[in-house]
C-alpha cells in the first residue's frame, strides 16, 4: 500500500478518536472499557491471588472492610463462603468475558458482513431466499435461542479431549456468533444495497472484474463505518448475553470465576451471609455494559461526523 | 426608475467554519424597482443562493450578515428588524421559489390544502375565500384543471406542475418581492420553456420585483433586464442585459459567454473557449482580485490589489482593471482550437460501421397487483425502449436528445449490458455480442466503456487515482505492474492532469478533474465506443467546455467513436456528428448533426429545438411550446406516440397509424405523417443559420 493512502488512514484514524474523545460520556466509556480490557489482559499478574480457587477455609465469609482487623489490601472485596478472594476472582473474570464476547462479536461481524454483502450485491433468489432463513432467525427470542443451543450441545456426548468437546467447551461464542451472524448481516445487506447502484461499482462491472472483487474491493470500504458501529453495539449485547448465560447456569460452569456464574452462586441465603461476594461481580457487569454502550453511542458519533 | 424595493449596499455576508467566520459574499449590492426583474448569475460556490437567503434575513445559525451595509425592503430596514416582524414580511411580502420543488411540498398533505394554510397563515383569509383565490391563482401560473390539481398529493404531479404549484403559493400573497433560485434547474427544456413564459407573463401583469438565481445564461438572456455576475461571492459586472451579452466588460463574463457552446457550433469547426483552473476555496481568499488565478487579462497588480468595482457608466460596472480592454472582438468561439490544433473533418463514406443496433427492446415487467392476482391478467410491461435500429461508425458521436424519461439512459445500459436487453441485436464490429457483461468476453468489455453522468459518483472514494487507472489497464489490457505504472502517468497527460495527481483521493479532486479521470479510465483500455451519459451535465459552465474540448480531442486521437446523451441540444449538437432523437422508446429522427436543427424536422425534435433558451436576448423565436406531460411507457398512445401533445397533429390518422420513416436525404430520415414538403413549408426558418458566424 502506497505511503499517501497510510497517512491518509492515520489522520482519518486521529479524527475519529478526536470526535470519540470530545464527549466526556463516550471518552468516559471509553476509558472505562479499556480499564476491563487492561485487567483481561494482565488480570493474573495483578490478582492476589492468582488462582481463582485458592480455598482459603480461615478466612471464610471475611466481609469487605472488617473494621476490627482493618486487613486493607488482603481480600478488598471479601472472602465468599468457601475463602475464595472475591478481588481476584473479579479481576481474573474480565478475561473470559473479554475473550468469548469479544471473539463472539469478531466471528459474527466477519461471517454476517461477508454473508450480508454477498446477499445485498447479488440479490435475486438467493438474497431472497437466505433473507428469509435472518428474519426467522431474528423472530426467536434471543436468550431463548441460547438457551436451546447451549441445552443441546452440552448434551451431546464427547470424547474428552475432542475437537466436539473443545467446542462444546466455547459453546457459548458459537451461540453470540449464530445469534449475531443474522443482525450483521442485515446492516451489510442493507449498506451493500446502497452503495451496489454508485457509479463506480458499475464501472467495475463493465471491466468484468469479478464478483468477490467487487464486495470486497469496491462495496466493502464504503461499509466499513456501518459495520464499526454495528460492531461495537454487538459487543456490549454480547456481554450482556455473556453474563446472562452465565447467570442461568448456561455459560461457564463452577467453579470458573465468571460474572454472571458469580452473581448466580451467590444469590439467594448466601446474600445474607456474604452479599460483597454477589455485589462486586454484579457491580463490574454493570460497569462493563454501561461503558461499552457509551462507547459505542461515540463511535456512532464520530463514525457519522467523518463521514 | 421608480423608488427602489429592494435597496443593498455593501452587503457582506460570513458563515462559520470551525472557529472562524469567513465571508462567503462581499461587498455586494443591489437595486430593485417594483416590476423588474434581476438576474443573479453565478457558477456554484459563486454565492448566489447566499445572497438570495441574506436578502430574506433567513441564514441558519451558522451565518449572519456584518454590520455595516445596508438592506432597505420598501423604504424599511431589514437588517433591524426582529425575528418576527421578518416573520410578517415573509409570510406575505418576501416569496423565495427554491430550486427543489418536489421537497418543497409537503408530501403528505394535499395541494389544495398547502397553498390555502399559506394564505391563511399570511392573511387570514380561509374557507371559500381562500378556495376561490387559490383556483384563480392556478389559473394564472396555467395549471389545467385547478380542482382536480388541489385535490392531488405532491407526488402525483410531475415536475413542471410542482414548480408551478410552488410559484403559485409564493405569487398567492400577492408578494412585492419574489426570489427565484434555479426554479428550471433539473426539469426538461420543454417544461423549462413554459416556467419561462409563465414567469414572463406573470411579471407584466404584476408590479412584483423578481430576483431570478442561476447558471444558464440562455434562461438570462431570455427573461431578465438587468444581469448580476457574481464570482466567489463578489459582484463581478452588473449591466443591462443586452448590453452585456454584445459587449462584456470582464473577464469572467467573457469567459462564461464564449464557454457556452451555441446552438450549431460543432467540434468540427472549433474547440470552445475554456476558462482554466478551479475557483477558488472559501478559506484561501488572496488579497488581490478573487479572479486573477483564472484570468487571460492578469496582470502583477491584480494579484496584489483588489480591483475596485467600478462605474462605467450606462448602469454598468465592473470589478476589473482593464475593463477597456475587454471589448467584444473576444466575443464568440475561439478560433482554431484552444489547443492548437486543427480538427479534420471526417468523411462519411470511408468510416466503418462499429455497432449495429437492431430492433433493440427493454421491456420492464410490471407486478402484479392482488386485483391482477384475481382477474388472472398480466400487466402490461414498462416498455422504455421499444424496437431501436440505429448504426454507430467508427471515431464518430452519435447524439441521443429526448426528454428525461423517453428511454435514453436504458438504451445506453441495454449496450453497455448493465441491463439485459428483452429482444433485438447487437452486433460490435460484425459479431453479435451477448446481453449483459458477465456474458461478455474480456475483448468485447475493454472495446466499450463508459463515462457517467455524476463524476462524485463515479470514482470509489477509498481507491487513489493511480489505482482507479491501473485496475483497467491490468485487466483488460493484461499489463504488468510496472507497465501499468508508465501507462498511468501518460493516461493523466493526456487528460491534461498533472503526474502527482496519481496519489490523490476523490476528495481532493473538483468535479472537473474527477470527470477527467474518469474519461482517463475509460480510455485506459483503448476502447472503440465509449458511452457519455450525460457528461458534464453535473459541471459548471465554466469547466463543461474543458471537458467537451478533452473529449472531442482524445476522439481525435484515439479514433474511438461516442454514444453522447445529453438533454442539452447544443452540447450534443457540439460533439455529434449524428444525431437521433428519441422519444417514448423509439427514435422519431436521425440525421447528420448540421442537419439536424434545420427544417424539416421532426414536430418533436422542433419543439425540443425551439425550447431551449438561446444566450442572445435577441433572439425571441417564436417558442412551440408542449404542454402536457411524457404519457406513461405503460400505456403508449397509439398511433404515433407523439400525437397526445403534438402541436403539428392532422388528424386521425395520427391516432391510428404508426407513422412511417420519410427520408430527407442520404442518412436523414423523419417518423411522421405529415409529408416532407408541407414541414418545409410550415417551419419557417428561424434565425439560427446566422448567428452561427
Amino acid at each position: 500500500m502506497n505511503s499517501s493512502l497510510f497517512s491518509r488512514q492515520v489522520a482519518a484514524l486521529r479524527r475519529f478518536a478526536g470526535v470519540l474523545l470530545r464527549h466526556p460520556q463516550s471518552a468516559l466509556g471509553t476509558a472505562l472499557v479499556f480499564f476491563f480490557l487492561f485487567l483481561a489482559i494482565f488480570g493474573s499478574g495483578l490478582a492476589p491471588y492468582p488462582n481463582p480457587n485458592d480455598q482459603r477455609h480461615d478466612v471464610r465469609l471475611s466481609p469487605t472492610l472488617d473494621i476490627g482487623a482493618l486487613q486493607l489490601g488482603a481480600h478488598p472485596f471479601g472472602t465468599d463462603r468457601l475463602g475464595r478472594d472475591v478481588y481476584s476472582r473479579v479481576i481474573l473474570g474480565a478475561g473470559s468475558i473479554f475473550r468469548i464476547a469479544g471473539l463472539g462479536t469478531v466471528i459474527s461481524v466477519l461471517v454476517g458482513s461477508a454473508v450480508g454483502l454477498y446477499m445485498g450485491y447479488r440479490g435475486g433468489w438467493f438474497d431472497e431466499l437466505l433473507g428469509r432463513v435472518i428474519d426467522a432467525l431474528l423472530a426467536i427470542p434471543a436468550l431463548l435461542l441460547a438457551l436451546v443451543l447451549v441445552g443441546i450441545i452440552r448434551n451431546l456426548d464427547f470424547e474428552i479431549g475432542s475437537w466436539q468437546a473443545e467446542l462444546a467447551d466455547n459453546v457459548v461464542l458459537l451461540v453470540i456468533a449464530v445469534l449475531y451472524v443474522p443482525v450483521v448481516a442485515r446492516v451489510a445487506r442493507s449498506s451493500a444495497l446502497d452503495i451496489k447502484t454508485r457509479e463506480f461499482v458499475e464501472a467495475a462491472e463493465i471491466r468484468g472484474e469479478p464478483t468477490y472483487y467487487i464486495i470486497f474491493r469496491e462495496i466493502l470500504p464504503s461499509v466499513i463505518p456501518a459495520l464499526v458501529v454495528e460492531a461495537s453495539l454487538r459487543f456490549s449485547y454480547a456481554i450482556f448475553l455473556v453474563a446472562s448465560l452465565g447467570f442461568l447456569g448456561f455459560g461457564a460452569r463452577p467453579p470458573s470465576p465468571d460474572w454472571g456464574l458469580m452473581v448466580n452462586e451467590n444469590r439467594g441465603g448466601f446474600y445474607q451471609l456474604t452479599p460483597w461476594a454477589l455485589d462486586f461481580p454484579a457491580l463490574a457487569i454493570a460497569l462493563l455494559v454501561i461503558a461499552v454502550n457509551l462507547m459505542s453511542d461515540g463511535i456512532r458519533r464520530a463514525v457519522q461526523k467523518g463521514n | 426608475m421608480t423608488a427602489p424595493l429592494l435597496d443593498v449596499e455593501n452587503l457582506t455576508v460570513s458563515y462559520r467554519i470551525g472557529k472562524r467566520w469567513i465571508p462567503a459574499v462581499r461587498d455586494f449590492h443591489l437595486q430593485l424597482a417594483p416590476g423588474h426583474i434581476v438576474g443573479l448569475v453565478g457558477e456554484s460556490g459563486s454565492g448566489k443562493s447566499t445572497v438570495a437567503l441574506a436578502l430574506m434575513r433567513y441564514l441558519g445559525s451558522n451565518g449572519r450578515v456584518e454590520s455595516g451595509g445596508r438592506l432597505d425592503f420598501a423604504g424599511e430596514d431589514l437588517l433591524s428588524k426582529s425575528d418576527a416582524e421578518m416573520r410578517s414580511i415573509w409570510a406575505r411580502r418576501v416569496k423565495l421559489v427554491p430550486q427543489n420543488a418536489g421537497a418543497a411540498l409537503n408530501p403528505s398533505m394535499k395541494i389544495g390544502a398547502q397553498v390555502t394554510e399559506v394564505l391563511g397563515a399570511a392573511m387570514g383569509t380561509g374557507g371559500a375565500e381562500a378556495e376561490q383565490a387559490m383556483l384563480q391563482i392556478f389559473h394564472d401560473v396555467n395549471l389545467v384543471d385547478p380542482e382536480k390539481v388541489a385535490d392531488r398529493y405532491p407526488h402525483e404531479l410531475s415536475g413542471g406542475m410542482q414548480q408551478r404549484v410552488v410559484i403559485a403559493m409564493a405569487l398567492i400573497t400577492n408578494p412585492e418581492l419574489l426570489i427565484l433560485d434555479e426554479p428550471t434547474t433539473g426539469l426538461d427544456v420543454t417544461t423549462e420553456a413554459v416556467i419561462l413564459d409563465l414567469v414572463r407573463g406573470l411579471m407584466a401583469e404584476r408590479d412584483t420585483g423578481v430576483i431570478y438565481i442561476t447558471h444558464n445564461l440562455g434562461v438570462v438572456a431570455q427573461l431578465c433586464e438587468r444581469v448580476l455576475v457574481l464570482y466567489a461571492g463578489e459582484i463581478m459586472e452588473e449591466a443591462p442585459v443586452e448590453q452585456l451579452y454584445a459587449l462584456p466588460r470582464h473577464p469572467y463574463s467573457l469567459g462564461l459567454l464564449n464557454s457556452v457552446p451555441r446552438l450549431g457550433q460543432s467540434k468540427a469547426d472549433s474547440r470552445l473557449h475554456s476558462i482554466s483552473g478551479n475557483p477558488p476555496a472559501l478559506a484561501e481568499l488572496t488579497r488581490g482580485c478573487v479572479f486573477a488565478d483564472r484570468c487571460e487579462f492578469v496582470i502583477d497588480k491584480c494579484r496584489v490589489e483588489k480591483p475596485p468595482l467600478e462605474q462605467l457608466g450606462d448602469g454598468r460596472a465592473a470589478r476589473c482593471f482593464r475593463w477597456e480592454e475587454v471589448d467584444a472582438s473576444f466575443l464568440g468561439p475561439a478560433v482554431g482550437s484552444s489547443e492548437g490544433e486543427r480538427v479534420l473533418q471526417r468523411d462519411d463514406a470511408d468510416t466503418d460501421t462499429l455497432m449495429r443496433v437492431t430492433n433493440l427492446k427493454k421491456h420492464f415487467p410490471v407486478a402484479k397487483s392482488l386485483e391482477d392476482w384475481l382477474r388472472g391478467r398480466t400487466p402490461a410491461p414498462i416498455r422504455a425502449v421499444d424496437g431501436v435500429n440505429l448504426t454507430l461508425r467508427a471515431g464518430q458521436t452519435l447524439g441521443l436528445v429526448g426528454e428525461s424519461g423517453s428511454g435514453k439512459t436504458t438504451l445506453s445500459r441495454l449496450i453497455i449490458g448493465l441491463q439485459e436487453r428483452t429482444g433485438g441485436q447487437l452486433e460490435l464490429l460484425g459479431m453479435d455480442i451477448r446481453n449483459s457483461v458477465r456474458e461478455r468476453s474480456p475483448d468485447v468489455l475493454s472495446k466499450l466503456q463508459m463515462v457517467f453522468q455524476n463524476p462524485q459518483n463515479s470514482l470509489n472514494p477509498y481507491l487513489s487515482v493511480r489505482q482507479a487507472l491501473r485496475r483497467p489497464l491490468v485487466k483488460l489490457r493484461g499489463m504488468t505492474p510496472a507497465g501499468a505504472e508508465a501507462e498511468v502517468a501518460q493516461l493523466l497527460r493526456r487528460v491534461n492532469l498533472r503526474e502527482d495527481y496519481a496519489d490523490r483521493f476523490p476528495d481532493e479532486l473538483s468535479g472537473g478533474e474527477k470527470q477527467r479521470v474518469v474519461i482517463a479510465r475509460a480510455f485506459a483500455s483503448d476502447p472503440d465506443l465509449i458511452i457519455c451519459d450525460e457528461p458534464v451535465s453535473a459541471l459548471d459552465v465554466s469547466v463543461q467546455s474543458a471537458v467537451l474540448n478533452l473529449l472531442a480531442r482524445l476522439q481525435e486521437e484515439h479514433g474511438s467513436a461516442y454514444l453522447f446523451i445529453s438533454h442539452d441540444l447544443a452540447v450534443v449538437g457540439y460533439l455529434s456528428d449524428v444525431i437521433a432523437v428519441m422519444y417514448l422508446g423509439q427514435l422519431f429522427e436521425v440525421g447528420a448533426a448540421s442537419d439536424l436543427f434545420q427544417p424539416p424536422y421532426h414536430p418533436y425534435t422542433e419543439a425540443l429545438v425551439s425550447a431551449i433558451p438561446v444566450a442572445d436576448p435577441h433572439h425571441k423565436a417564436e417558442r412551440m411550446l408542449l404542454h402536457d406531460v411524457l404519457p406513461s411507457a405503460q400505456r403508449l398512445p397509439s398511433g404515433c406516440r407523439f400525437h397526445t401533445r403534438c402541436p403539428r397533429k392532422i388528424g386521425a390518422v395520427c391516432e391510428e397509424e404508426a407513422p412511417p420513416w420519410r427520408e430527407v436525404e442520404a442518412g436523414h430520415a423523419i417518423r411522421c405523417h405529415i409529408p416532407l414538403e408541407e414541414l418545409s413549408a410550415l417551419q419557417h426558418s428561424f434565425p439560427r443559420s446566422e448567428e452561427i458566424g
